[in-house]
């Protein structure tokens, strides 16, 4: 009888804490998401679901024209934000750390372009990417010499552009926790590898790289996921353009629920994409175990 | 100390969940109740409908009507002109109270507003969006009404199918019809020397002397000579106008729910191929067409950044009172002709109704939009709601020209012609040309089939040749139509 677990008062007041999240999440969390797998199976009116249609509205969406290049495209985003994205905020956050002068003066200024609001970014970034005379990176080039260029409207460049001024803005809030990671590491460490003589870079290479790497890690598949999902730059820089050269996955979710207010069809790319990301997640989990191990 | 930290955690979280839980509870309750009162008018209103949409003078019951079509917050000078409307519906109708609900209409915000059950009894919506509202369900069926009031059979046909479902029912009344026309920056014109003796400017007849036109304007002022637009199915749309001037037919209704496009005809190609020697050859356009779109399109024109620009005549605000053009240096001509013949794309901007608006709210709706003059009545204060319109206009510096026919009976054409002359601000032949083509046989209504994502198709390949002198139009035409076939194939 003994091992009955009894009701503690403890366990109340635990169970009232979490009560509002729970309530929060199943309403605003778990209940829409299952909702909405329940609606990429079916054909809908509005949102009201109508009758089931199997796995047709997933053969819809592959078979639209702008599937292949969205989920091409959507890959070259996260592998572009790997490739610029990835080591930046390390770099700085590394910088900043290291820094002796004007040390706040320069978080300030690496945070500040996380304050503009994305949708600001994305357009301030349009006008400097315009092609011919009048953009402003083409006014500055031109100032040394150089002839204008074709940023955004070149469709090979479109995509690391792009991912350039995510960076830009991204990067900033990604150093400092970098940095803040940096300023836990023990003083001691830095002291002893000084007095054995150890310069800056091998300080870098051999303590705060080590350090950083199980934070480097998780930051990784929290960009891969964050990008993969990417909206509103090619939204508003391209929508999706020149010819279809920067669509993303998420933007023809956007598409078919707000502008063709087919939302079954909205709702099963949206499932596709969440096992995308799972499986992406699931082998980069699989692959860090092993060398954990 | 440690209990009362107890106890206050525990008051919290009651809190919290309190107030959550009321958030949770007035919701739902807020939307039962028009329901439950819409299901019991609709049966009361079944037998009653007819004679009761006739006399729509006073009703009865308390009537609440939202309107969308309310102004925004910083036109002033219009939102006194609705309070005037709303003041004299009190004496009309005291039982109906009208309330400002300004919605400026978003694919984005509708449908999840529509779901709330919280859509304004009335709003105005794009041109793009009666098919795609009607499938959807989200808008109230408002034929017998406009049928009681006799309205119905004074809509304009074309734009009256547009918002028509398959079989024939109405959803919707024209606040605006418009036909595509080329709106023409003076300011430009006249610094390029493009003007007779008496100052009207000397506009381009085909396309061939368009890209003349706008090559001399771009010579002599910098300016770009036509704004064209590829960053969204605005594109598509004006280029569909295009292609038809060089004699392409894009997409034929085969009768029995399918249809046939022809992207990639010779005509269609060569209506590309001219577009991309604009940027090519000519180098006439803006420095990136792949960012322009409705909007910024009027923003070039009004502000000299182009010339030329193809708008319609429902659009006149927005280079001149939006950006700032002169309403004297506005003028209008006809879209160009090509080797097919000279056609304007002509279609209607509607007022549409809340699904779950009741008859009666439905018919009170009417009753405003007829005193504010946008209806087929000619009754003297529908006339003075037209008059305030056009006042209005003049004062706020938009070009006062008569509107496209929606409304097809004589009275209104005429009695609307003289209001115009009274309130005449500009040149009326600096637009004839366009009236004089707008009024021919040169008018078309969109083509059949999933017409926005034949905008999206050559949207992109517009895209694609304005960015690469490379590309290869017959090829991504050829692209193109195969997307366009296999989404009217699975349709």
């Amino acid at each position: 009888m003994k091992t009955k677990r009894r009701f503690k008062k403890r366990d109340l007041l635990g169970w009232l804490v979490m009560l509002p999240t729970l309530i929060l999440f199943t309403f605003y969390v778990w209940e829409p998401l299952l909702e909405n797998v329940r609606l990429s199976m079916y054909t809908a009116k509005r949102y009201e679901i109508e009758a089931f249609n199997g796995i047709n509205n997933y053969i819809g969406v592959i078979h639209n024209p702008d599937f292949k290049d969205a989920f091409v495209n959507t890959f070259a985003y996260t592998g572009w934000s790997l490739v610029i994205g990835f080591l930046v905020p390390i770099l700085l956050g590394i910088l900043l750390s290291e820094a002796v002068h004007f040390k706040n003066l320069f978080r300030v200024g690496i945070y500040f372009p996380n304050i503009v609001p994305g949708i600001a970014t994305a357009l301030i970034w349009t006008f400097f990417f315009t092609p011919g005379e009048t953009g402003v990176l083409n006014i500055l080039l031109s100032k040394i010499g150089i002839g204008s260029l074709t940023w955004l409207t070149n469709s090979k460049c479109t995509i690391p552009l792009i991912v350039a001024t995510m960076t830009w803005k991204g990067a900033g809030s990604t150093a400092l926790i970098y940095m803040a990671h940096i300023s836990g590491i023990s003083p001691d460490l830095y002291e002893a590898a000084t007095i054995d003589g150890a310069g800056l870079m091998q300080r870098v290479r051999h303590i705060t790289i080590p350090s950083l790497l199980p934070l480097a890690k998780t930051m990784l598949i929290l960009q891969i996921i964050a990008v993969f999902q990417i909206l509103y730059e090619p939204m508003m820089m391209t929508n999706g353009g020149p010819n279809g050269a920067s669509i993303s996955l998420m933007m023809l979710v956007y598409r078919y629920a707000y502008r063709d207010f087919n939302f079954p069809y909205a709702a099963a790319l949206s499932v596709m994409i969440c096992i995308i990301l799972i499986l992406l997640s699931g082998l980069y989990m699989k692959m860090t175990a092993n060398k954990e191990d | 100390m440690k209990n009362m930290k107890k106890l206050l955690s525990l008051l919290l979280c009651m809190a919290m969940c309190l107030s959550m839980m009321a958030g949770c509870g007035s919701k739902p309750a807020a939307t039962a109740e028009p329901e439950a009162a819409a299901t019991e008018t609709e049966d009361a209103a079944d037998t009653t409908e007819k004679t009761e949409a006739a006399d729509t003078a006073a009703s009865d019951e308390p009537v609440t009507v939202t309107l969308g079509i309310w102004p925004e917050d910083t036109l002033t000078d219009d939102i006194a002109m609705h309070e005037g409307f709303v003041e004299k519906m009190k004496t009309i109708d005291p039982n109906v109270t009208f309330e400002p609900a300004y919605y400026e209409y978003k694919s984005d915000t509708f449908m999840p507003m529509v779901e709330a059950g919280n859509c304004p009894t009335v709003f105005q919506t794009w041109f793009t969006e009666p098919q795609k509202l009607i499938k959807a369900g989200a808008v109230a069926d408002i034929t017998d009404e406009l049928e009681a009031r006799g309205w119905l059979d004074c809509i304009n046909p074309s734009i009256r199918e547009m918002m028509s479902d398959e079989n024939g029912r109405v959803y919707g009344i024209p606040r605006d019809g418009y036909a595509l026309g080329l709106m023409m920056n003076m300011e430009l014109f006249r610094e390029a020397g493009l003007v007779d003796a008496d100052g009207y400017p000397i506009y381009p007849k085909t396309w061939e002397e368009l890209a003349e036109t706008a090559k001399t304007i771009k010579d002599k002022t910098g300016s770009a000579g036509i704004c064209i637009l590829a960053f969204d199915n605005g594109g598509g749309w004006h280029f569909s106008n295009i292609a038809w001037a060089f004699g392409a037919t894009l997409c034929k209704d085969n009768g029995d729910g399918t249809f046939t496009c022809d992207l990639d005809s010779p005509e269609a190609i060569a209506a590309m191929e001219y577009v991309k020697s604009l940027k090519w050859d000519y180098d006439v356009l803006t420095a990136d067409p792949t960012v322009e779109n409705w909007g910024t399109g009027f923003t070039q024109l009004g502000t000299g950044g182009a010339a030329m620009y193809i708008a319609a005549n429902d659009a006149v605000m927005q280079p001149t009172e939006a950006n700032g053009l002169p309403v004297e240096d506005l003028a209008m001509c006809a879209i160009p002709a090509g080797p097919g013949g000279q056609f304007s794309l002509s279609g209607g901007t509607p007022y549409m109704f809340s699904k779950d608006a009741t008859p009666e709210e439905i018919n009170a709706a009417l009753d405003y939009i007829e005193i504010m003059g946008y209806s087929p009545s000619v009754s003297e204060t529908a006339l003075d709601g037209l008059r305030a319109d056009y006042a209005n206009r003049k004062e706020n510096g938009i070009p006062v020209i008569p509107r496209f026919r929606c409304w097809t009976n004589q009275e209104i054409i005429d009695a609307e012609e003289k209001i115009i002359e009274e309130n005449a601000n500009v040149d009326q032949k600096m637009y004839q040309p366009y009236f004089d083509a707008t009024s021919s046989a040169g008018l078309r209504t969109e083509e059949p089939g999933s017409v926005q994502d034949m905008y999206a198709e050559f949207t992109k390949v517009l895209q694609a040749v304005l960015t690469d002198q490379n590309a290869d139009v017959a090829a991504l035409m050829k692209t193109a139509d195969e997307n366009y076939q296999a989404i009217l194939d699975a349709m």
